[in-house]
């Protein structure tokens, strides 16, 4: 690599990886799986490193990154999404205006689920973690877990409950504050 | 509609949800603002659980906290473990993460984000900040050879680093060849050089360090040598370590390029024709005398640092000469120390017989002083000590990098400060010879108060005077800053 090349990759670095929680998030939101939301995600990182050149360095990457990202989900919707079910499209745009506005108080209340998560059981935490590990199959996890596997969607529900439940209470806090 | 839409929510999400529920949902989502919102965060947190779960290691591997109820399956998981005793304390340090990548500067294969487990890394360019289970910050600067033990014991076995440890981590140890460092809460540093003892400098809080000669408490200012019975006291290194606030100016710097522009400038220095010698530590043989090779202002490059009272460099610069007009300028990283003297570059001829010869230094106010052999100051100048010194202290606190460089002008009778490339004195004097070089040294030249404690990276010597704007961008062009 070249020097120019070097820095050139440090600054997409730099900024994809301040923004990629954010941008995977935002993704997440418009597809039903989590496995298409992988899919689309690898996708929209191709595209952003391949259009960086293009993008102005003083503009907002995560507001370019969120257009480029919206642009690929609708095409997967269009694609692959037309016999699944999936959000409107009109809902995808909606997300996608009101996207910018939405993400600090979401980037908060994703650093505020590591310390919700902390206040699990070891074994709640980990089953929790190996149920949204790519691949992960819950039946088998329902049966290793001594459950039947509505039994197991029941306590997945409970789990994201409480840590929603958590996730807000401590955004309240900090609000009062 | 007026149904909880929380379990569509969650249909929704495990992929469940039928066609009739997802056209209930698109309804709900796209008139009721509230629900949108809703649903917005618990999207978020399943990407967010997503995203945890990429870098968790399953817990069944290292216990069998997560069976119950059948006592065959206890039986068997009780005599697994019995057979993985052996190395079940190894799964345990291996595959938990103790701790992540929060930023780097040019430390290529250990990007933001890494998680570390129990593993042996050895970082041979740039610094990283980790961040420890318990929320301690661990900056590490190359050559580093590390490995977490647990997320309180951080096995060093070379490097440098510089912690900030909060009170939930109050016990996080640094453990070293010499000795360990135990932390009370606070701010710390350690060192451990490729060759010689190491160091416990305390910033802040307290330290204990355990060596063979027992336990010692350490305070804010103190620091000690380990490895020599029960330790010597030695003065605090303030410039030694990169501290976690100076990191992120570190990677801006390399982002924007800084380096290439560097490599620029100095081949452009070294076709001056004014050039009298260029002083840097990345290529050719190692030049004689007593110092330490250690990184430099850039990932991987080299700079002399000096440690020891004896500590030194010789050199052999501008022969036998006479020059009208000089220019010295220097990157360098230097503790601020109490100390009377810091020399940068002390030519051995000093003498009444041999008018002209150089010193250039750092005073114990931390200023700096370019000293010609019998040259009388000016009536009227403000210095008390009879030689040219700058105007402001040019060493801070906290040790950063920082361009330290004097014009003299012996036709004029002027002596030129700048630090950081502006200019910052002119002093004035009444005789002024031409300056002369020869044998010198940077470091030690007396053996008693002439040391220096810091890095240098790069020192020009040059047999004409630099212009303020050339001054300027030279440093401009070699800052390791952004």
């Amino acid at each position: 690599m070249s020097p120019d090349e070097a820095s050139h990759h440090r600054a997409f670095l730099r900024q994809f990886t301040a923004n990629e929680a954010a941008i995977r998030a935002f993704v997440r939101r418009l597809v039903p799986a989590r496995a298409d939301a992988d899919d689309i995600m690898q996708e929209v990182s191709v595209v952003l490193w391949e259009k960086f050149g293009s993008f102005r360095g003083d503009g907002h990457f995560r507001a370019w990154a969120f257009g480029v990202a919206r642009f690929e989900v609708l095409a997967w919707l269009r694609d692959k999404g037309r016999d699944r079910l999936v959000l409107s499209e009109k809902i995808v745009d909606l997300f996608g205006a009101e996207a910018e506005a939405r993400e600090p108080r979401l980037e908060r209340q994703r650093e505020a689920l590591e310390q919700c998560l902390g206040e699990f059981a070891p074994e709640q935490r980990d089953l929790l973690m190996r149920a949204y590990q790519p691949g992960a199959r819950i039946a088998t996890l329902a049966r290793e877990s001594g459950r039947s596997e509505p039994g197991f969607y029941q306590w997945l529900y409970r789990v994201r409950k409480l840590l929603f439940d958590c996730v807000r209470s401590r955004l309240g806090k900090e609000e009062v504050s | 509609m007026k149904t909880d839409p929380e379990p569509l929510f969650e249909r929704y999400l495990d992929g469940r949800i039928t066609g009739a529920e997802m056209s209930e949902l698109n309804e709900v989502l796209e008139h009721d603002e509230k629900v949108r919102s809703d649903f917005v965060d618990w999207l978020n947190l399943d990407a967010a659980l997503a995203a945890m779960s990429h870098g968790w290691v399953a817990m069944e591997e290292i216990g069998p906290s997560v069976v119950r109820h059948s006592w065959i399956r206890r039986v068997a998981i009780a005599a697994s473990v019995m057979l993985a005793a052996g190395i079940l304390w190894f799964w345990q340090d291996s595959t938990r993460s103790c701790a992540v990548v929060a930023e780097q500067a040019g430390a290529n294969g250990l990007k933001a984000g890494t998680r570390i487990r129990g593993e042996r890394f050895e970082l041979d360019e740039g610094t990283v900040k980790l961040l420890t289970r318990q929320g301690a910050e661990l900056v590490i600067e190359a050559p580093a050879v590390f490995r977490f033990e647990s997320p309180q014991r951080l096995r060093l076995e070379k490097g440098r680093l510089a912690a900030e440890v909060p009170p939930v981590a109050k016990g996080f140890t640094v453990v070293t060849p010499d000795g360990d460092a135990v932390d009370l809460g606070t701010r710390f540093g350690v060192d451990v050089p490729a060759e010689g003892d190491s160091e416990i400098h305390v910033f802040e809080g307290e330290v204990i360090a355990t060596g063979a000669g027992g336990d010692r408490s350490l305070r804010g200012g103190d620091a000690l040598v380990m490895n020599r019975g029960n330790g010597d006291a030695r003065e605090l290194r303030s410039a030694a370590f990169i501290q976690a606030d100076e990191l992120p100016a570190l990677d801006a710097g390399l982002a924007a390029g800084q380096q290439a522009r560097s490599r620029v400038a100095t081949e452009a220095l070294k076709s001056d024709p004014g050039l009298i010698a260029l002083i840097e530590f990345d290529a050719g043989p190692r030049r004689p005398g007593l110092y330490r090779l250690v990184q430099g202002r850039w990932p991987g490059s080299r700079a002399a640092e000096f440690v020891e009272v004896g500590d030194h460099l010789r050199l052999e610069i501008g022969g036998d000469h006479s020059w009208p007009r000089l220019t010295l300028a220097a990157w360098v990283r230097l503790d601020h120390l109490g100390a009377p003297y810091q020399s940068l570059l002390h030519t051995d001829g000093w003498s009444e017989e041999n008018p002209g010869q150089v010193h250039w230094m750092i005073n114990g106010d931390a200023t700096m002083r370019l000293a010609l052999r019998e040259n009388v100051l000016a009536a009227g100048s403000e210095e008390k000590n009879g030689y040219p010194d700058s105007g402001t202290p040019v060493l801070s606190e906290q040790g950063r990098w920082v361009h330290l460089a004097v014009v003299y002008d012996s036709d004029k009778g002027t002596v030129r400060f700048y630090l950081n490339g502006r200019f910052d004195r002119e002093t004035r004097q009444s005789l002024a010879h031409p300056a002369r070089l020869g044998p010198a040294q940077i470091g030690n030249w007396d053996r008693q108060d002439r040391k220096l404690s810091g890095r240098i990276d790069q020192l020009v010597v040059l047999g004409r005077a630099m212009s303020d704007e050339e001054i300027g961008e030279y440093y401009e062009a070699g800052s390791p800053y952004r």
